[in-house]
Parts: structure tokens; sequence; C-alpha cells
């Protein structure tokens, strides 16, 4: 039986192997804000009941690799049970955003704890009645019952293989150069925000891309490290400032 | 500012502040995003003369000044353009300092209506910061023209901050916003700007982080609100976070920041300062959607039409170099005109009848000789290279203020890729062609040493305004066009040979562009004129009086034989090895100060040493049009001057300073050599 801190553990691990990046202890514990030794509590027994594939370094072979880049993968059984988890994270999203008409940062947040707590034949329910919906209010999509994942809509692909006139969403910007990612972000070159490419240099020339009201120029390297999805609807919430100015 | 006596007082902008501020009764600091004319605005209000251009970071440093306003002494602080406050590059640190050590009793945000949501983003910042803060919405008469009507009352009631609508270049608004700055000012006490807060989750956390820097700290950095610290913690900016680390109770406080940051990385999926952006952009984004009004026209506008064609490949590449030859012939043609037009008011008006009249009064000897020379010098520098000058000023000044460099940028990204640079770096090296020093500051814009050591170098090799004067009103005017056309072509092959070299060498990768692009502007010929007459007054006040003292040092030399003791040193170099005259090697050294000199001194010599012979071109007399190209060639591949050696050793270091300025050097004779082997070869 799966703990809601292992269901934790499992949703995390699935949503950052979602973007290709090593799955590490050190990783998981930045991510989930705990430390290294629960880290590697919890792995373990995640690995003794199946969920993953993991060996310690002091009693395996790969003895001689460096700690923080050994990774940690998910087995089938791991697979199936995060899924769901997601499945259930996201369809409660949409209901609590297009029936209860909450923000989406607040359904995020409650979705946190509804997806411990559905039972099967809820879900089942929750997503016959939204429809089958399959994305959440973020655009990121929503898995079947038996845990597949349509994406035809969700081709990523990176910016530098635009060609002009071309429009997409920003889906992600690559995290190894954090300066750049925040310089970016300064710029309103966000995940979420669309993006229109205007004119492509040849011979790997830059990228002439309009941002709202804005253009800019992005080199090729800049350009490879942008990662795009195509353009969704995206849910609307009144001005914020309204709000805010109280 | 562009003048190249202007670097020793760069130094220390800090102290230049504080003193301004022990002399004003308000401090106000002009900010705003780049582009959106903030200098324009600063020169307006200061009636100063800072360079503008369409094109971001043409201010690096922040510009003071002193002025007086409604009989109050009011110190003004221009920061350069930036988009975010971050400590993340030179631009954007340079900002912020001035904002946070100059402590300005108000900051004016400069927004360009035309682009308002990304220009909000700043001005949320400076709210965050807890700064008085009132908005000036510039370039409001574009924007209307464009469709785009701001309504700048309720825009003023949601900031809870006056809003003054603005046109720089024509001065309007400006005595209205100086006016509610000032009455802002005056009841600072009775203001309070509230920030504008976040979503509920990340401002209870911002507020949650920010109760316990009031708790723990005795006194934030630069005196900050916890709340703005907080919010700066939570972004892991650098500078904070290591002067928070260095006070007593700062590990406990960022020990709290790093876990609320994590918590928030994990509930939004981003890290905190990109939830962080994303909000303000949020928030940015829905105040300028809730005041502005757009009528959107189908028909591209003539500036949309023709960027699309300056950035397009096909036709970008042809109107780029069909833009440098017009260039080039605009030069040789308007600048041989005035030139000779010149001459003969000159010679028939000034200079026989100052010669004759100085003769009869001091008696034909060694001081009234060398006077003689002063004047001829005189004659050098308004007849041939202010000529030049004044041409290439213009089409420099034109260029700069419609935007087009913006497009040069854009087509040569990929060539300055191969020279370890990118498509930013044009723009120090394209406003080298004025000149040098200001372009070394420039390279600040750049974020790593190599990157600047490797645009510093080519910058040092591109031929400024006093070099061209000297190509053109040199080479150009007495052995024609086609030989200075070469000196251009080698210069380029050099440039580009020097930038393959330099991105082989040093360590390193090159990082990538990220640049805005601005549209097309109709150029202003007021502002034109203006720069023209900015650029031009350095040459006249600086230049020009160096090169008439120069010139009768130069004479007194000659008159008293001292002179050939000076050559007979030079001989080897110039005579043996570059095959040109050993006086013409004097002018070379001369150079060094300014290399109008060289070409000044040339002429001078040329007329005093050639004897008996007066009319038409002395210079060809003296030398032939082989010799005058090896001189020519050398003088613009030697180290720029004395101003562009003193930038670089103070950006880059002396070593650097020293290995660039020698290899010039080297590189010059090398080149003159050859070019004198190449001639002995094919006569």
């Amino acid at each position: 039986m799966l703990t809601e801190k292992m269901e934790e553990y499992l949703e995390a691990l699935f949503k950052l192997g979602g973007d290709g990046g090593n799955l590490n202890p050190t990783r998981l514990s930045e991510h989930l804000n705990v430390t290294a030794p629960t880290v590697l509590d919890m792995l373990k027994r995640l690995e003794s009941d199946g969920f993953i594939r993991y060996h310690d370094p002091g009693k395996s072979a790969d003895k001689g690799r460096q700690r923080g880049k050994r990774n940690i993968s998910l087995t089938a059984k791991g697979q199936r049970a995060a899924k769901a988890l997601v499945r259930r994270h996201r369809l409660s999203e949409r209901f609590l955003t297009d029936v209860l008409g909450l923000d989406w940062e607040s359904a995020h947040r409650e979705a946190c704890r509804f997806e411990h707590v559905l039972s099967p034949e809820v879900e089942e329910r929750l997503a016959e009645m939204l429809g089958n919906p399959e994305t959440c209010p973020h655009g990121y999509p929503i898995p079947d019952e038996k845990g597949n994942i349509r994406e035809p809509a969700q081709e990523i692909r990176q910016l530098c293989d635009f060609n002009a006139n071309e429009k997409g969403c920003i889906a992600r910007v690559e995290e190894e150069q954090p300066e750049l990612l925040h310089y970016l972000a300064t710029l309103g070159l966000l995940p979420d925000v669309d993006i229109e490419v205007k004119e492509v240099a040849p011979f790997g020339g830059p990228l002439l891309v309009k941002i709202g009201d804005t253009q800019y120029a992005l080199g090729r390297e800049v350009a490879s490290k942008i990662w795009t999805k195509k353009r969704h609807r995206r849910a609307r919430g009144g001005p914020r400032w309204t709000d805010a100015a109280k | 500012m562009d003048g190249c006596c202007e670097v020793g007082k760069k130094q220390n902008r800090l102290e230049q502040l504080e003193k301004i501020r022990r002399k004003a009764e308000y401090v106000f600091a002009l900010a705003g995003n780049p582009n959106v004319g903030k200098s324009t605005i600063f020169n307006r209000i200061t009636g100063m003369g800072v360079l503008t251009a369409n094109y971001p970071g043409m201010t690096v440093e922040f510009n003071l000044a002193l002025t007086e306003f409604e009989g109050r002494k009011v110190g003004i602080v221009d920061l350069p353009g930036t988009y975010a406050l971050g400590a993340i590059s030179e631009d954007q640190l340079v900002a912020r300092r001035g904002v946070l050590q100059g402590r300005p009793d108000l900051v004016i945000v400069i927004l360009d209506a035309n682009n308002l949501a990304r220009n909000l983003y700043l001005l949320l910042q400076f709210m965050d910061l807890g700064y008085p803060v009132i908005a000036a919405l510039n370039l409001v008469d574009q924007a209307e023209k464009a469709g785009t009507h701001t309504d700048q009352q309720l825009l003023s009631e949601i900031l809870g901050i006056p809003v003054v609508a603005t046109v720089g270049i024509r001065g309007d608004g400006l005595d209205e916003l100086m006016h509610q700055s000032l009455e802002m000012a005056l009841k600072r006490d009775e203001y309070t700007v509230l920030p504008f807060s976040y979503a509920m989750d990340l401002e209870s956390r911002i507020r949650k982080l920010a109760q316990y820097s009031k708790k723990e700290l005795a006194e934030t950095p630069y005196g900050l609100s916890h709340r703005a610290l907080a919010i700066l913690l939570l972004e892991q900016d650098k500078e904070l976070t290591s002067l928070v680390r260095e006070m007593p109770a700062g590990e406990g406080l960022l020990e709290l920041s790093r876990e609320i940051g994590a918590e928030i990385e994990n509930e939004h999926g981003d890290r905190a300062s990109l939830v962080l952006a994303r909000e303000r952009h949020g928030i940015a984004g829905s105040i300028a959607a809730a005041v502005q009004e757009r009528k959107t026209y189908n028909k591209p506008s003539l500036g949309e039409r023709l960027w699309e064609l300056t950035t397009s490949f096909k036709t970008g590449i042809p109107i780029l170099i069909l833009a440098l030859a017009t260039i080039f012939v605009a030069i040789f043609v308007g600048g041989s005109y005035l030139a000779t037009q010149f001459d003969h008011f000159w010679s028939s008006l000034v200079a026989d009848p100052l010669a004759r009249g100085m003769t009869s009064l001091f008696g034909a000897n060694a001081f009234s000789q060398s006077l003689n020379w002063a004047v001829d010098g005189l004659g050098a520098v308004l007849g041939i290279a202010l000529p030049f000058l004044l041409v290439f000023y213009i089409i420099l000044a034109f260029l700069e203020d419609t935007g087009y460099l913006n497009s040069t940028a854009f087509l040569t990204d990929r060539f300055m890729h191969r020279l370890g640079l990118h498509g930013r770096a044009v723009i120090p090296l394209i406003s080298a062609v004025g000149c040098n020093v200001p372009a070394i500051m420039g390279t600040r814009v750049l974020s790593t040493k190599r990157e600047r050591i490797i645009a510093s170098t080519l910058i040092v090799l591109t031929p400024c305004s006093a070099r061209i004067a000297v190509i053109m009103g040199g080479l150009a005017l007495f052995a024609g066009w086609a030989p200075a056309l070469l000196l251009f072509g080698i210069i380029f092959v050099v440039l580009t040979a020097a930038g393959l070299l330099l991105n082989k060498l040093l360590p390193g990768e090159s990082t990538g562009l990220v640049m805005e692009m601005f549209p097309f502007r109709q150029p202003s010929p007021r502002i034109i004129l203006k720069k023209t007459w900015q650029r031009l007054k350095d040459f006249l006040y600086i230049a020009a009086p160096l090169i008439v003292v120069g010139s009768f040092v130069l004479g007194f030399l000659y008159e008293t034989g001292w002179i050939f003791k000076l050559t007979v040193v030079l001989k080897p170099i110039t005579e043996w090895w570059l095959g040109i005259p050993a006086a013409a090697g004097l002018a070379l050294i001369f150079g060094f100060l300014r290399k109008e000199m060289a070409l000044a001194f040339l002429l001078v010599l040329a007329a005093h040493l050639v004897p008996g012979v007066m009319e038409n071109s002395p210079l060809l007399d003296f030398m032939t049009k082989g010799q005058i190209f090896t001189f020519t060639l050398v003088c613009a591949i030697y180290l720029p001057c004395v101003a562009a050696f003193g930038v670089l050793w103070r950006e880059l270091g002396w070593k650097e300073a020293l290995s660039i300025g020698a290899s010039t050097v080297l590189l010059a004779l090398v080149l003159g050599g050859l070019s004198h082997l190449i001639q002995l070869a094919t006569h």
C-alpha cells in the first residue's frame, strides 16, 4: 500500500523524469525540500516495494560511480502508480478551475491534497463529468485510466527548429544556466508565454521572435535552450490587480 | 559623452553622486528600459549633452547633473537603461547600484507607451524596493499614431502614483513631470507607495520571510525594506545573498529563504525567481490590458516594412552593402567637395595674408616661421579633417537615430559568432566607428571577460572617425578612391583574422545573443544636428588646438634644425622598412595623441619641406601615392590614440592593454613593410 509520502515521491520522480534530466537523490531532495538522508531512506523503501530501481553505492557493484550522478528510474509498477497520481492531480485541477472557478495557483495547491484521497470510482466520475479532458489547466497532458499519455497537442520542440512565421508557446527553458533563465524571465520569456518567430536568419543565424509587443533577437544557442509546445487556450481569470489593490 | 576627454571624469561616479547629494535639496533618479528616450529626457531636463541613439545600451555608466527647478536645486541621476534590477548583467548592476547607494528621494520611471506591459515590469520592481515612484508615460505621440490609446488617469489610479504623459523629443510634459516630482518629494512623508501584492500564497511567504528579517536583522543592506530584502533573497540575488551572509543573523535568514524558495518551487514547478518574474509580468500585463485600448491596423507601417526588408537575409545583405557603399561615396564626394571649397577660400583669404603679415610684423625669424606652421596646422584641421569628419558624423547620427544599426546586429550575429562574439557586440563595434573610447566602455554590456577582450581588440582595429578622416582626407583625396577602398578592405580582413585568431586562442565559449529589437523611427533632424555638433565640438575644442600648438612646435624644431636629429633615429624604420620620408614617421608618432594629428602634421610638413612648390597638392610632391598608402595603412592599424589606450588600461587591465597596444603596433609595421615590399616588387 502506498502512503501519501511515497506517492509524493513517485509524483516528483515522474515529473523530474519528464523533462529528461538526470534523476538523482540530490535533485529529489532539492525538489521536495527534504534532507538527503530522508530521501535515501524513502528511496530504499520504494525500491524494496518494487516502485523504483536504485542501488546504494556502498553495497553494490557500481561503487566507483559518483554519488550525485547515479540515476533512479521508475519501474513499470512505479510508472503506473505515478501516472495514476498525476491523472488524479490534473483531473482535480481541471475540476477546481473549470467547475469551481479557482485560479491556477489555488487549484494546484488544492489538487495536491485531492490527489491522495480520490477513490478510483470518484476519479472515473470526475473524468466523465469533465468530458475526459486531455490536458490540465496548465496545458500538461492528463494520462488516461490505463496510464497512456496522449500527446498529439503536446509536441515539444526546440525554438531553434522553428521556421519564420511559426507560432508556439514556451514549455520550458533549460536550467543549466540559471542566470540566462532568470534574464530571459525578466524579459518575459517564460513558460506558458506565447511566442512567434518572425524571421530566421540562414546559416545558423539568430531568430527574430515576438513576445507580446516586443521583438527580440535570439541567437541559435539561446533558442535551442527554449522548448516550446503548441499554443493552448488558457483559463482566464479576472485582472489580477483588482484583488491585489485591496 | 563621446569625447576622448571624458575618460578621467568617469572614474568615480558614486563619489560625484555624493557631491551632488550634498549640494542638492533633492535627488531624483531617472530609470527605464533601454531605448525609451531616457537620455533625451535627461538632456532636456538638465540641458546637458548626453549622446542618444535608437539602440539599446548607449548609456552604461550613469550620468549625473545638478539642475534647478522652481527655485530648488535638484540632482538628477540618469541610470543606464535596463529591463530589470537584478544582479545579472553590468547594466542592471550599475542601475541598481545607482539606486541602492545613491538613495534618491524619488525614482522617475520612464515608460514606453508603445510597450507598456514590458515596461511596467521595472516600475513594479522599484515599487517592490520601496522607493517613491512617479511614472512618465513617454512616446505617447508615437503610440497614438500606432493606434494605442492609454488611459493615463486609470493607470495612475491603479498604480497609486502620479503618471505624466510626455514626448521627450519635443519636451512636452517635462515641466509637468518635474513639477509633480518636486511636489511628491516635498510631501514625501505623506506619500506611501504601496507595492503590489503577489498571489496570496507568494505574498504570505514573502511576509513570513520579511517578518523573520525584521525580527533578526538589526539593519538591512542598503537600508532596504524587509519586504524588498525578502523578495530579493527569494530571487536568489547574488549580491544581497552574499551581503546577508556576512551579517550576524544572516545565515538563519538565508536558510529560511532557501526553505521558502523550495516550497514555492515545489508548488509552482519553477524556481522562485521565475515564479516572481511571472507574477510581475502577469500584473504588468493585466494593468496594461486594463488601461490601453488599441486599434490594430492591418497595413504594416512604413517602419515595419523597412524593418522586414533590412532583417530578412535576401534583402538585408544587399541593403547593408548598398548602405556601406553609399556611406563611402557620400564621405568621399561630400568631404572632397567641402575640402576643395575650403582650400580656395583659406589659401587666398587667410593663409597667405597671414603669412605676409607675420613676416612683416616679426621679421623672417624662427618664431614667425613657426607661427606660419601653426597657421598651416589650422588649415589642415579645418580644411581637410573637418570636412570629412562633418560628413561622417552626420551620416553616423542619421543611422543611429533611425535604428538601422539594430538590423545590422541581427544580420551579422552569425559572422560575429565566428569571431567569438555575438550580435550584441556589433553595437559597441559600430559605435567604435565614431570614437573607440566610448565603444571600449560599451563592451561592459558583454558578459564575459573573454568577450570583452575580443571586442576591445576588434574595436581598436576598427577605424574611428579620426582615422576615417585620415584615410579619406589623406589617401582618397590625394591618391583617389580606389586605394582608399583597398585600405578599408585590408582593415576588414585584418579585423576578421584577429577575431578568428582570438576566438581560437582564448579559452572559453561565446554566450548567446539576446537583444531587444527596436522598430525604425523617423530620424529627427534636430537630434542629428545636435549629435553632430556634440562630436564636432570635441574635435574642435581638443584636437584642433592640440594640432595648432603641435604644428608650432614642429615648425620651431624645423627652423632650428633639431627636427633632423629626431628623424635620423626614425630613418631605419621609416625610410628603409616602410619606404616613407623620415619626417612622415614623425607625423605617425604624433598621431598617437590624436589620429587626425598624423594627417595634419603630414600636410604641414609637406607644405614646408618641399621647397618652392606650393601649388595644388604639395603632399604629392613630398610623397608618392604608394607612400601615402603605406603611411595611411600604418596610421590606421597601430594603436588608436592615447585616450583609447587609457580606457583599455582601465577597463581590461594593464597586461591586456599593453599586449593589445604592442600587437597593433607590430601588426602596423609588418603590414606597412609588406606594402613597401609589394610596391618595390611591382615597380
